[in-house]
């Protein structure tokens, strides 16, 4: 076979029983012409690092370029990943998956050969290598970029090989989802390293603890979904008022989208109460009795109540996609953007314009949380999206635990993972055409309150990037599935009432078999022990943030008949509703689209201007400790560099918080010294 | 308080002057006597009043609510002041005192300082200049230093109106003398001599003592001499008395064309290497003198070209750089972005604002200036090659990049004295035009060009990027642009040393009794208390360790290695061509990655070899005590936001910014420094160095992101709070707790 380059022309030994470059044979590394002593020494280096049912599909040595140190080493491809690994470096046992080498394929987005000078070729399923390259090019979706060069002189061939195993097993796992029962020999250690442990909201127990830990006195745990014959993209357990009968909920749920009605996302301390809601099936027809039964579910107990309709002045699933993809063509590391038209096509993407409604409207949310006690239903159609954002978000900016680490944790599980929002479908891991990334854009603006309140987060950008990072590692059912339904199913205990484990039940029909009680938040599975010391924010100042800042004084839980006042939010204000259902009568507001009305010319001042009848930015503002209020101007809403920017190296030096760490290392260096010199003097 | 009148010390009883309003002693001596005066107007020494008007209202915010305070209006020939008719105005507050300028207040602008005037006329908005027919309802005022002042006149009895609209538009907008400048009359009025600051070294380069100085202290002494040709600006009024010219070079040659084309040297690089400035000769028709020039040239390009020198490569800045058009323009749309009128209009262009920011040019060419300095660094420090500026007269883009490099490569150029050294050598002594510039007489609006600014904002660049490089914080670069418009300081207020000398009366002593005496902006305590001065000092610089000179001599060695991107050797000139195979092979392994045809272009070795030089650099761990070079992609170069940001109140970021991460750093900083000096200790050495962290800043709860200007804007009235909200979320008195724990942060 000839393989001829303009100028150049290699002979590469075809191959005897394997023409496909053994893709199709497990063994194909016996069957590549590798030469005989290394190969012996190194397969079997090579191999140790395997997962089960991994087989390695080709290898070159090379170097990884772009990051500093360059790195000598192998470029290994097999059927579940690439993976660089270095010279002398050995997997540890712990961490089975490499957070920093590896490379799910489901992960890559674009890959490139390049020799010489100028030539580059941009390898695209099925397409052919048209010479050995000297290079390639790994653009991960994640924003990540591998860069590794190939030893020259007598290796050609494994360069070309390598490469061309990367395309097709990319090729050929598109449709494939996780790696295959990979984690089982290591559940029993991660699951007893998990510490404390993250709540992964799959038993009521679960749910009745985070519902104390809350406050939330009037609310109780609902079973009516434990079966997930109400609706398969709730959650099993979800908590209601306290004096609503599950026959009730069963009846009331049937008249929103996907039967999702309304149920507390959170309780603020003070009294307050969030929900969040789909939208109002518009075609049923409850009688008196429902209609009563639904307003009374969102009035929650109390006399007021704002209906928010989420997706107004937010942007579209579409539209958050399309300001994606922009945003990582311009972020490429070969972006044809100029340097001086840089901004203005930072601009156009439109995705910092998206991240700042977002957290306007969070912002606005959180004024309507705390400056009265109040309901406030989050109302999306489908609930499955900008409700998650929008809740969470809420959350982080009042409720200085949902800042800790664990806390982050535990909401992501209760307001994504288990509120049911479509990973998989986002993430355009499914043939339906929703791709949007919407749990990214939330990463992204939780990113910015910790660009814009340092120290009142105890989790550091390295932990969100290591999140980010962790959306298409096909390791844990955690972002692989669609609904909690799907996931239990998966997991094996879709039907079971008890946790009784029973091993033989999750055997999939494929033999995978993946342990339930993994879950992303199982770091130990990609990222070491010094990664993850990395995940705590040095500049945390748990003391700026009281435990709980208000008495948790609370009325008790009396239907106050009608409410005296229901508000729409909508255009940062709020306008009265007549009623809570659109169903009584045809002119309700809610059957009118709200895109109808015009922003109210106040609508310059803030939420919180209305609400508060002071300006939040003045001075020595008594706002109530622990809540935060982000600013969402222009020049304040920045670039994730170290997220987008990766593949470019001059990203890679840390500006400022380098500074932090590095004075932290000082200081534990000069404690440690300081140790070690206490005994001697004491000796002395 | 009205006691610490600036420069006037407390013990001499000041003579009573004509020309002050209110007489000196009722300003100095009687603090109870002004206690009990409604209205305390505080004048400096020499300060006239013009006019005034009462019950004006300033506008808190310029929002819905048109809310305000009544006061009165003032305008002397120094500031307009608004004096607020509330006694409990916030001007003895302890936190705002903290960061108080103690020349200008928070509601006083001096007459510099004015930007625009508008008036509102039927809630129309017009530019106001000259002589006016009509009276405007409310003027705005737009300040150099970024702020927007509102002030209602509807209750104003008409007359006063008239006089003071007209007073504030003639004494800001009128042409002006130079002898009329406040400059003058503070200066003869103030008697005492400013106490200098023993801890201030800032070199003047006033002395051929301080330029033979500067020369050994970059050791360029061996290639270069000061000479003192232009002793009494005899050969030129546009130099310095004393300057530094190649030893070669006879002194007779300097007064042949006033200076022009003769290389002046500005600073040696450690390699010998040294950068240098020429004013351009004037262009002539005339052939022979054409002859004359280009034979002068010819002997001066000779000298210079000549061992020991190294290759000199020469830099045309009037031709093919930035335009003075092109910066004036660029800054003129880039401020508008901040000069904001009410919220409204704010959130109109918040939508558009990276383009709005794009169009206006002005970090493009923050961007080409960084890159011109790092191009210069290059050549000096990986090619040994001189480099020549060439402008028309060597003190506008000269002095920019000038002192750009040096701040680039000479740490002690990092240091507050070395940088105020630097500003002196390369601004006032190069003959920058601050007088024209600045256009602080209002003479021609066309000679207006931020230059200086510019410089301020491509170092805040350097310093957002590498802040623990810099013993100076960015609120000293945002103080020191305010200083610019303050007219008691002499440093900015004069067109050249020459014009500076001849109007204070040192060029000739016997005429005038005594030369005036004038401030210098570098004794910041004029400006500043002590405490407040501590936030220019960046708490995470840590000076070099200082060695004695056996060590410091090995440790200079090693320490260039390390800096040293490029082999030395590989000079530009080299007749090796191996330059494909090899370099490009590196080059290539550089930068791919990015777009290869784009950047690979054999044919621009120039562009090439800064590539490499920038590309090297930063893929390596940098030295703070080294060279120092700033990235200059597209998302690298930012807004000042300090500067530009900190009068939108919609900018303020409660609790958060990058104070929040500094306090938390100062915290550990001074655990570190606890440890260290517990070692120390241990190991019986002397004790270790004591960084000063500004108290300031230590242990406070919830400074804003605006800090330390943000202090000086909050509003006099209590905030209002709807009760009915607020029972359930702790009592009123758990509020007001937390809000004295804030006022009383600052004494801790």
């Amino acid at each position: 076979m000839w393989w001829g380059g303009r100028g150049h022309s290699f002979n590469i030994a075809p191959q005897k029983d394997n023409p496909e470059l053994g893709l199709s044979a497990p063994k194909s590394i016996q069957g590549s012409g590798m030469p005989e002593p290394r190969r012996n020494q190194l397969g079997s280096c090579l191999t140790s690092g395997c997962l089960s049912g991994e087989q390695i599909l080709a290898w070159a040595p090379g170097i990884r370029k772009g990051l500093e140190p360059e790195l000598p080493g192998t470029l290994i491809c097999t059927n579940l990943r690439v993976t660089f690994q270095p010279c002398g470096w050995q997997r540890s046992q712990d961490t089975p998956l490499s957070s920093e080498y590896d490379f799910a394929l489901v992960n890559i987005g674009q890959i490139e050969a390049v020799s010489g000078l100028s030539r580059v070729q941009l390898l695209r399923p099925g397409s052919l290598l048209k010479f050995i390259p000297e290079e390639i090019l790994i653009h991960g979706r994640d924003f990540r970029l591998l860069r590794v060069g190939f030893e020259a002189g007598g290796l050609k061939p494994q360069a070309f090989q390598v490469t061309m195993a990367i395309v097709k097993a990319k090729a050929q796992s598109s449709q494939g989802q996780q790696y295959a029962g990979i984690i089982l020999s290591k559940a029993g250690q991660s699951s007893a390293s998990r510490n404390p442990p993250i709540p992964l909201l799959e038993t009521s127990e679960d749910w009745e603890t985070e519902r104390k830990k809350q406050g939330a006195r009037d609310w109780r745990v609902s079973t009516v979904n434990e079966r997930f014959d109400l609706a398969t993209s709730l959650s099993r357990y979800f908590w209601v008022p306290k004096r609503t009968l599950d026959s009730e909920v069963r009846r009331t749920f049937g008249h929103f989208h996907q039967s999702r009605g309304p149920r507390l996302s959170w309780h603020h301390p003070a009294g307050s109460d969030l929900l969040r809601s789909g939208g109002f099936c518009t075609a049923s027809d409850p009688n008196k009795e429902d209609i009563r039964a639904v307003e009374s579910m969102l009035q929650a107990g109390h006399s007021d109540v704002v209906l928010v309709d989420t997706m107004d002045e937010l942007p579209s699933l579409a539209d958050v996609q399309l300001a994606h993809s922009k945003l990582r063509t311009l972020c490429q590391p070969d972006s044809s953007a100029a340097e001086d038209k840089w901004l203005s096509v930072l601009e156009g993407t439109r995705w910092l314009d998206y991240i700042r409604s977002c957290l306007r409207k969070a912002s606005d949310i959180t004024v309507l949380v705390t400056s009265r006690v109040r309901s406030v239903v989050l109302q999306e159609h489908s609930d499955r999206d900008f409700n998650g954002l929008l809740s969470s978000l809420v959350q982080l900016l009042s409720a200085p635990e949902a800042r800790t680490l664990l806390g982050f944790q535990s909401l992501v599980q209760r307001e994504w993972v288990a509120a049911g929002h479509p990973f998989l479908t986002r993430f355009g891991e499914t043939t339906a055409s929703e791709e949007a990334p919407v749990f990214l854009l939330f990463l992204d603006c939780v990113w910015q309150l910790l660009q814009q309140f340092p120290a009142e987060f105890e989790f550091s950008e390295f932990f969100l990037l290591a999140l980010h990072d962790s959306v298409r590692v096909p390791d844990t059912l955690t972002f692989l599935r669609d609904t909690p339904w799907e996931r239990g199913k998966q997991s094996g205990q879709s039907n079971s009432y008890t946790k009784v484990y029973t091993p033989g039940y999750c055997q999939l029909p494929a033999g995978d078999s993946i342990n339930p009680q993994l879950s992303v938040w199982n770091w130990s599975l990609r990222y070491s022990n010094e990664q993850r010391l990395q995940f705590h924010n040095p500049g945390y100042d748990p003391e700026s943030c009281p435990d709980s800042w208000l008495p948790r004084q609370q009325s008790s839980f009396t239907v106050p008949g009608p409410p005296s006042s229901v508000w729409l939010f909508s255009r940062g204000a709020l306008t009265p509703l007549n009623q809570l259902c659109p169903w009584r009568d045809s002119s309700s507001m809610l059957a009118i689209s709200s895109r109808w009305f015009p922003r109210p010319a106040i609508s310059s001042e803030s939420m919180a201007d209305q609400e508060w009848g002071l300006p939040s930015h003045w001075g020595a503002c008594p706002l109530p400790a622990g809540l935060l209020l982000p600013r969402c101007l222009g020049p304040q809403i920045k670039l994730w560099k170290r997220c987008y920017l990766r593949g470019r190296p001059e990203i890679q030096m840390g500006l400022l918080a380098p500074t932090i760490s590095g004075l932290q290392d000082e200081l534990a260096h000069l404690q440690e010294l300081l140790r070690k010199w206490t005994p001697r003097i004491n000796n002395s | 308080m009205l006691g610490k009148g600036v420069g006037v010390g407390g013990t001499k009883a000041p003579k009573p002057s004509f020309v002050s309003y209110v007489r000196p002693e009722e300003i100095h001596t009687n603090n109870q006597e002004v206690a009990e005066k409604e209205v305390a107007l505080h004048l400096l020494p020499g300060e006239q009043l013009l006019c005034e008007a009462s019950t004006v209202l300033k506008y808190v915010q310029e929002d819905a609510c048109q809310h305000g305070i009544y006061g009165k209006l003032i305008c002397t020939d120094f500031k307009i002041a608004f004096l607020s008719d509330d006694d409990s105005t916030l001007d003895n507050d302890v936190c705002e005192t903290q960061f108080k300028n103690k020349v200008i207040g928070e509601n006083e602008i001096t007459l510099h300082c004015v930007d625009q005037i508008y008036g509102v006329f039927d809630e129309k908005k017009k530019t106001l200049f000259g002589q006016l027919k009509k009276y405007p309802e409310k003027l705005i005022i737009h300040c150099k230093d970024l702020r927007v002042f509102h002030f209602g006149l509807r209750y104003t009895k008409e007359e006063e109106v008239k006089r003071i609209v007209s007073g504030i538009i003639h004494h800001t907008q009128a042409p002006k003398l130079l002898k009329r400048l406040f400059l003058f009359s503070y200066a003869a009025t103030a008697q005492d001599k400013p106490v200098r600051d023993p801890q201030n070294h800032t070199v003047m380069f006033d002395t051929l003592q301080d330029w033979c100085w500067e020369l050994e202290r970059t050791r360029g002494n061996m290639k270069y001499k000061a000479v003192s040709v232009n002793k009494g600006y005899k050969v030129c009024e546009r130099l310095p008395a004393y300057f530094v010219i190649p030893i070669p070079l006879p002194e007779e040659e300097v007064p042949r064309f006033q200076g022009h084309g003769i290389p002046i040297w500005c600073w040696s690089c450690h390699n010998g290497c040294a950068l240098l400035k020429m004013s351009a000769l004037p262009k002539e028709q005339d052939d022979g003198i054409l002859q004359i020039q280009k034979s002068f040239l010819d002997g001066i390009y000779r000298i210079i070209h000549r061992p020991p020198y190294e290759n000199v490569k020469t830099e045309d800045l009037s031709s093919n750089f930035l335009s003075l058009q092109e910066i004036q323009s660029a800054y003129s749309k880039f401020k508008q972005l901040f000069l904001i009128d009410n919220s409204t209009e704010f959130w109109d262009t918040d939508i558009k604002w990276f383009s709005l920011l794009e169009s206006s040019s002005w970090l493009d060419i923050v961007r080409r200036c960084l890159k011109k300095a790092i191009e210069i660094a290059e050549c000096l420090e990986a090619q040994n090659m001189n480099i020549l500026l060439l402008e028309e007269n060597a003190s506008d883009l000269c002095c920019l990049l000038s002192s750009l490099v040096q701040v680039m490569m000479d740490p002690h150029c990092r240091t507050r004295v070395g940088f105020q050294s630097l500003v002196q050598k390369e601004w006032i002594m190069g003959g920058h035009c601050f007088l024209d510039r600045c256009n602080h007489l209002r003479q021609s609006d066309k000679e207006e060009v931020p230059m200086f600014l510019l410089f301020l904002d491509c170092v805040w660049q350097l310093m957002h990027q590498h802040p623990p490089a810099f013993e100076f914080t960015e609120t000293y670069l945002t103080v020191l642009s305010d200083s610019l418009y303050i007219p008691i300081f002499s440093t900015f207020f004069f067109n050249s040393p020459h014009q500076k000398d001849i109007n204070m009366g040192r060029e000739n002593l016997d005429i005038q009794s005594k030369p005036l005496n004038l401030l210098t902006v570098w004794d910041w305590s004029v400006q500043f208390e002590p405490k407040a001065q501590t936030l220019l000092q960046n708490p995470l610089y840590v000076a070099k360790p200082k060695l004695d000179r056996g060590q410091r001599k090995g440790s200079r060695c090693k320490h260039h290695q390390r800096q040293l991107s490029l082999p030395l050797t590989q000079s530009k000139s080299s007749p090796k061509r191996g330059f494909f195979r090899e370099e490009t092979d590196h080059l290539i392994k550089n930068l791919l990655g990015k777009r290869i045809s784009k950047l690979i272009n054999p044919s621009d070795e120039l562009q090439d070899s800064f590539r490499e030089f920038y590309d090297s650099w930063h893929s390596k761990p940098s030295d703070h005590h080294g060279l120092l070079l700033p990235r200059i992609e597209g998302p690298e170069v930012k807004v000042w936001a300090q500067r530009y940001l900190r009068w939108i109140p919609e900018a303020q970021i409660l609790g958060g910014g990058r104070v929040a991460t500094m306090s938390k750093l100062l915290e550990m900083m001074a655990e570190v420094q606890s440890l260290q000096e517990k070692i120390e200790e241990r190991n019986n050495s002397q004790g270790a160095l004591q960084a000063k962290a500004p108290s300031l800043l230590r242990n406070s709860a919830r400074l804003s992101s605006l800090f330390p200007f943000a202090l000086l804007q909050r509003h006099s009235s209590k905030p209002v709070l709807p009760t009915s909200g607020w029972k359930t979320l702790g009592d009123e008195e758990d509020l007001a707790k937390r809000e004295d724990e804030f006022v009383d942060l600052g004494d801790v």
